[in-house]
């Protein structure tokens, strides 16, 4: 089976751990190996406020001359935090000759003296920007094609009525990211029709949920979740789906104090894209940690016409 | 709603244009730090009309460039604009003249805490919400506010 180097981020080693784990399960299902990077560090989250700011881009640029270096020129991610820094700070390097020298001057300089021990004949190489970076949604659409996730659905989410949410930082900036059409993205809507679901049209699915306001300025974050939960159950939507675990935690968790401030307000579900790809593929309810959501996610299980697929293998 | 909802109110204590502070070197400071260049704005407003967050603003994105021209550096470097900005990069793309708002406020929050005041700290975290918040909002949100 094919591994490929994924590098899963803080927040999917923990506290979004059922991102990381129905990632995992999809993935072998569709004939390759998500590799966990040996060693990793957190990337930063976000990238540095300006180039002055050089120290902040050394922890990403170390993990990714760790791939270059063992051999492999393609990094899987799926948190959208950590695509935006490790995908930004590669462009970075890529195409700015001071950053690259200067990074690369740090990078020389905290080499641990194993290295040198253990292979002092190889001469140092300067990270130049070689890793592609890649989102494992971007993976599923041009590496293996969606319609190799359509062949193998055992459970086809016929009916469901899926809004998607890109959020911010998956899509922009665009000139550095380049995953989509940063207004008018279509990504996950073919990711959803791929899972034989209909995606719903609705106005807020790119504008901000706040953020990391949510920890500073909750309240601001509770107004804009509102907007977008709204009107995407307005559109018809029976649940939302995301890639990105801060995302998850705004329009989830906080639907709490949503539900307390806003009195016309009716809960929606909220799924990581893995979890429905996962149990599209027939990987068993009980393995995408559904527990961790605040709301109750089986009104949409039940639409599911087991039926129709072959259900739980 | 809350009272909170719609266009912040106008903030214009009257400030006094005079060639020292217009040429202080504060926009040249900026331009150097963002990487972008303040005079390419020409006021079309569309960076805070498509601003999910302007409601929440006291000076409007738009508003900040033009105090940022005028070398307005006080105003600009306590107003809280800086720490609303979601840095969802939503104004970068829609710029028509091309500039990179977002990096422009980031370059504004860094010369904010340059002067050594972290706006929002460890101690400030609510701490139901520092169990559950997964830790790219914990680590962004001090990347960005703290110094």
């Amino acid at each position: 089976m094919a591994k490929i180097a994924y590098y899963p981020g803080c927040a999917l080693n923990e506290r979004s751990s059922h991102l990381d784990r129905s990632a995992r399960d999809a993935t072998v299902r569709l004939g390759f190996e998500l590799d966990e990077l040996d060693t990793w560090t957190c990337c930063g989250a976000v990238p540095p406020v300006s180039k002055e700011r050089v120290m902040n881009l050394i922890a990403p640029s170390r993990i990714l001359k760790n791939v270059r270096d063992s051999g492999r020129d393609i990094l899987i991610t799926i948190c959208d935090f950590c695509y935006n820094t490790l995908k930004r700070t590669n462009f970075s390097i890529k195409t700015d000759d001071i950053t690259r020298k200067r990074v690369n001057a740090f990078l020389a300089d905290d080499t641990p003296e194993r290295e040198y021990l253990e292979k002092d004949d190889t001469l140092w190489e300067d990270y130049a920007g070689e890793v592609r970076v890649i989102h494992l949604m971007e993976y599923l659409r041009d590496e293996l094609g969606y319609e190799k996730i359509t062949e193998n659905l055992k459970r086809p989410l016929k009916g469901l009525k899926i809004a998607p949410y890109y959020g911010c930082v998956m899509l922009r900036p665009q000139n550095e990211i380049q995953l989509d059409d940063p207004e008018n993205p279509s990504i996950i809507e073919d990711f959803i029709t791929a899972l034989d679901a209909q995606p719903v049209k609705y106005p807020y699915r790119t504008e901000c949920c706040g953020s990391y306001l949510s920890v500073s300025s909750p309240d601001a974050s509770t107004r804009l979740c509102y907007r977008i939960l709204t009107s995407a159950r307005n559109s018809g939507a029976d649940a939302i789906v995301v890639s990105c675990p801060l995302c998850f935690y705004n329009l989830d968790s906080r639907q709490k104090a949503i539900t307390e401030a806003y009195s016309d307000f009716k809960p929606l579900p909220i799924f990581y894209f893995t979890q429905l790809l996962s149990v599209a593929l027939g990987v068993e309810y009980g393995r995408q940690g559904f527990e961790k959501h605040y709301v109750d996610v089986t009104p949409v299980l039940d639409k599911i016409d087991i039926s129709t697929g072959k259900g739980d293998e | 709603m809350s009272e909170n909802m719609g266009l912040a109110p106008p903030k214009s204590p009257p400030i006094r244009l005079t060639r020292e502070v217009v040429n202080s070197g504060f926009k040249q400071r900026v331009n150097e730090l963002s990487g972008q260049h303040m005079d390419a704005c020409y006021q079309c407003g569309n960076c805070s009309s498509g601003c999910p967050l302007a409601q929440e603003m006291d000076i409007l994105p738009n508003g900040i460039i033009r105090l940022v021209q005028l070398g307005q550096r006080d105003e600009v470097i306590n107003s809280e604009t800086l720490w609303i900005c979601a840095s969802c990069f939503q104004c970068t793309v829609r710029c028509p003249k091309g500039i990179d708002i977002q990096a422009v406020m980031d370059a504004l929050r860094q010369m904010a805490l340059d002067e050594g005041v972290d706006h929002f700290g460890p101690d400030q975290i609510d701490p139901e919400q520092a169990a559950l918040v997964p830790q790219p909002g914990l680590v962004g949100v001090y990347r960005k506010l703290s110094t």
